[in-house]
């Protein structure tokens, strides 16, 4: 098709690093970026971050009283309620022992984690491995990552490989809590080890993630939206940035984001950022109250840049007037007042700027709707340019509004028709009573539109080249083209 | 009586040679069984844990899929299907690929419940005998019934056919199909021991007495095991009739064919030229050899003079080979409401694989028919697969339609006009509401 050259959003050198989507869910590939950072740097004993807490383990005994089996357990399976939720999911060791589920309390449903883990071993047995079971419309997906089992029991109209990734997504919020390593070095130690004790408040993050999954797109996408921002207000935040912080070794990632979506990404020279790593910041961001009250200072595992260990990071809102969040990563344990020195610097200089006023402004004007951006035939879209990994989206119109739930099972089903890993398609278009569908995946960018449903077949090229034509001409407003980095 | 039975444990190997497939551990059969008996109570127990209850079931595990269907109460049907593999050579080093995907759970459980539906068709419930025979007797005629049936499974070459289990029926004009029903009608009078008939003219279904879910089964028996299998004792030279109960066999045109006696109802076949005539008969009827004669003496001229008829009606209406164009789309159609099905995408009925589209085509289109939420709703999908070819569904009113263009490189506006103008020469005062 002729318009096929239009690629909003597209660029040679990438903000993120950017996925294959042709894999239903990536694995694997982690780096050990942090050692090679630190040897840039001052050279320096490694390995202790990583053991202090392993100590420990064994001090955790086993003396605490073991699970309760009582009259409740039957309360529980009656009861229909629990049973029947939308979408349940459960994080076992491979011994069977409880670590995480949804709904409904753990240690009640011991038995359940040793029925799935029996169903587990008892295929493994057979050389073989469980992969999913499906009935009824439900779908029951295990992911097995050593150490750990992930469950998903799904009445959703969500798709196998869509089930799994999100099931990716929490091993590596686990992960990024405790690092892999140190995840399988604790059951290497013991294998009946509890590894709630080291989770207490990870329970908040999975549920925040999981509630995260099922509502952005992002996640669908593997991508990231950007802050609407005019290219010289975002070049200048960008500059604030690296001029503030360029006497400060090692910070590897500055990262500016609001309201879930991305303002901008500074990055050490070497070294990019994954999709997948940058959502776990965001969910981070997002169901931290905390963060909002002053100034704090995390470990961060990033599982995809390098699961063996921590970053640290600096994490702050830039300012009572500007709900804008900074985290300042860095491979350094004790640097946390140079970087509050830094941030200070920076916002500062965004004030002087105006650029606080321009995110404010930003933030306080939503998304235009596809009818007021001139498309009337269209209700919705979704925008992904490969190149870069990020997404557009206008705002969320009627019919839409009020049943969010509906447009996201629509493109959830959109995704998973045009990503069937065995025979993906090229181009999808369906026409139905309430609506009529669009998906379109090229070398360059994939396009999710949601058409009004008398809308003629041959209007529908010509809107969709109208569209991308649209997003070219702002594309240095909707997507962060350039690369900052110190 | 709770105690479950397993059936079927049948795994399958496909024709390609560019596929490997593994093959489970040996095992022996009363391990195997055991150990299929823990995995299906295993799994419904779990599933039923979150409020699921559903009579099929299906596992997929990495080498295998694995489907449990409920027949009836109490007892399980399980079939285990080798997941097929490619073997991957990079850097020297082969990795085994498991292509999950090119077994379709839609298909095989279909294929599944056919199964068991065919062996109802000619021994009643599993239930029923083991109430009247007991377990001995039912585990022998299962393992009689299923060691031929099997057999005649096609499983490499199930497709969304299987989905459908559709008919196909012969379209007749208005006086030649009301000369069917004349005589149907005046040889059921005639002849009270017939109950029903069927009638039936080179594999197409022109009437049928019996309720379509029935005559559903019987088709594929009569189309895929019972004419072909007596089309082959003919083809032989050998001129008697498998069933030597008719002095027939030497007749010109006509031979009579009894179907299994133990069936519900037993069933005799009267074929001639093309065409069969399926009649129903009480079982406790018995069939006498003057019944035979009298039968034939009726049938013969008058079966004679309407076949030839048909037969001049049919090849009028042949479409001259001169005017299909080479790269015409392929189509599908069904109806659910009458079970028939045409397809131009299958060269021929035997499930032999001889098909029109590259499988890979012919996967899409069962995705299509899978995906499809209702076919209550008129919808149309159009789809481009990864090589630039174009297939198209259209769902209205219970009616299927799948189209697959041949064109490379087309765009969605030509595929548009191409399936309406489809629309307008095969499915004309049919049924679609124009979308």
């Amino acid at each position: 098709m002729s318009f096929l050259e239009v690629e909003p959003g597209a660029a040679g050198e990438s903000l993120l690093l950017t996925t294959d989507t042709s894999q239903p869910f990536d694995d694997e590939q982690m780096s050990s970026s942090l050692e090679e950072i630190k040897r840039d740097g001052k050279p320096k004993e490694t390995d202790e971050s990583n053991n202090e807490n392993i100590s420990n383990v064994n001090n955790y005994d086993e003396n605490s009283s073991p699970v309760q089996t009582d009259n409740e357990e039957n309360e529980l399976i009656q009861d229909k309620k629990w049973a029947l939720m939308d979408k349940h999911i459960f994080v076992l060791s491979l011994a069977g022992k409880p670590i995480y589920s949804r709904f409904g309390n753990e240690d009640k449903l011991a038995w359940l984690f040793g029925v799935m883990q029996t169903l587990v071993s008892f295929i493994q047995s057979n050389e073989d491995d469980l992969l999913s079971i499906s009935a009824a419309g439900v779908n029951f997906v295990f992911a097995i990552k050593k150490p750990l089992i992930l469950v998903a029991v799904s009445r959703k109209q969500e798709s196998v490989p869509q089930l799994q990734s999100q099931l990716n997504y929490i091993y590596n919020q686990i992960a990024s809590i405790l690092t892999t390593s140190k995840l399988i070095k604790i059951y290497e130690q013991r294998q009946n080890y509890d590894l709630r004790r080291l989770l207490s408040g990870v329970e908040r993050l999975i549920n925040h993630l999981l509630d995260f999954c099922e509502s952005e797109p992002a996640f669908l996408l593997k991508a990231v939206q950007c802050l609407s921002l005019s290219s010289s207000v975002r070049g200048n935040i960008s500059s604030a940035i690296i001029s503030s912080c360029s006497k400060i070794k090692n910070i590897v990632f500055a990262i500016l984001l609001a309201n879930n979506k991305l303002i901008t990404l500074v990055r050490m020279k070497k070294y990019s950022l994954h999709p997948s790593d940058l959502h776990l910041i965001f969910n981070l961001v997002q169901a931290t109250e905390s963060f909002k009250t002053g100034e704090s200072w995390a470990p961060i595992c990033l599982p995809r840049f390098d699961s063996s260990g921590f970053l640290y990071g600096y994490v702050s809102y830039l300012a009572e007037d500007c709900q804008a969040c900074l985290l300042l990563l860095t491979v350094e344990r004790e640097v946390f007042h140079t970087l509050a020195e830094a941030k200070q610097r920076i916002v500062e200089k965004l004030r002087r700027n105006n650029c606080l006023e321009a995110i404010n402004d930003s933030l306080a004007k939503p998304d235009l709707s596809c009818v007021s951006s001139g498309f009337i035939e269209v209700r919705h879209y979704l925008y992904k340019a490969k190149s870069t990994a990020q997404f557009y989206q206008p705002s969320v119109s009627p019919p839409y509004n009020k049943y969010p739930q509906v447009l996201s099972n629509m493109y959830k089903r959109l995704h998973q028709r045009l990503h069937c890993p065995a025979r993906p398609l090229k181009l999808f278009f369906e026409r139905r009573a309430t609506e009529a569908i669009f998906a379109w995946d090229t070398v360059g960018f994939e396009l999710y539109i949601i058409f009004e449903p008398l809308v003629e077949t041959s209007n529908v090229v010509a809107i969709i080249t109208r569209l991308l034509n649209w997003m070219k001409e702002r594309e240095d407003n909707l997507f962060h083209l350039h690369v900052p980095t110190f | 009586m709770s105690e479950k039975l397993f059936k079927n444990n049948s795994t399958y190997r496909f024709p390609e040679v560019e596929h490997s497939y593994a093959k489970p551990a040996e095992m022996d059969p009363e391990r195997q069984k055991e150990n299929i008996k823990d995995t299906i109570e295993g799994i419904i127990n779990f599933t039923g844990t979150f409020g699921v209850n559903s009579d099929i079931t299906s596992l997929h595990t990495q080498k295998t899929r694995q489907l449990f269907l409920e027949v009836e109460k109490n007892f399980w049907m399980v079939m285990i299907l080798n997941i097929p593999t490619v073997t991957k050579v990079k850097d020297g080093a082969s990795t085994v690929e498991y292509l999950e995907d090119d077994i379709q759970d839609k298909v095989y459980e279909s294929v599944l419940r056919q199964t068991y539906l065919m062996y109802r068709l000619f021994w009643n419930t599993f239930q029923h005998t083991l109430d009247k025979d007991g377990l001995d007797a039912l585990k022998t005629r299962l393992e009689q019934f299923y060691s031929a049936y099997l057999k005649t499974l096609k499983l490499a070459h199930a497709d969304i056919l299987n989905i459908f289990c559709g008919i196909q029926y012969l379209p007749l004009d208005k006086l030649t199909f009301l000369k069917v029903q004349c005589l149907i009608n005046s040889l059921e009078c005639d002849f009270p021991k017939i109950l029903q008939t069927a009638f039936l003219y080179n594999d197409h279904l022109i009437w049928s007495g019996v309720e379509p879910s029935d005559m559903q089964i019987l088709y594929q028996y009569l189309v895929g095991t019972l004419l072909p299998a007596n089309l082959e004792v003919e083809l032989q030279g050998g001129s008697m009739p498998r069933n030597s109960l008719s002095p027939f066999g030497a007749l010109k045109h006509g031979r009579f064919i009894t179907g299994p006696t133990n069936l519900k109802n037993a069933k005799t076949i009267g074929k001639a030229l093309s065409a069969s005539l399926c009649l129903f008969v009480n079982a406790d009827t018995e069939l006498t050899l003057d019944f035979f004669k009298d039968f034939d003496n009726y049938i013969n001229s008058k079966l004679t003079s309407l076949v030839s008829e048909i037969a001049e009606y049919c090849s009028k209406q042949v479409s001259t080979p001169s005017n299909v164009v080479e790269n015409a789309p392929k189509f599908i159609y069904f109806n659910k409401f009458n079970m028939a099905y045409k397809s131009t995408v299958h060269l021929d009925n035997k499930q032999s694989g001889n098909v029109a589209i590259s499988s890979e085509q012919l996967k899409i289109i069962a995705d299509l028919n899978s995906h499809t939420p209702t076919i209550s709703e008129s919808t149309e999908t159009m789809v481009k697969t990864l090589n630039d070819y174009w297939v198209v569904a259209k769902t209205s009113n219970y009616r299927e339609f799948y189209v697959v263009e041949q064109l490379k490189n087309a765009h969605l506006i030509d595929i548009s006009k191409d399936i309406k103008s489809l629309c307008e020469s095969e499915l004309k005062g049919i049924f679609f509401q124009p979308l």
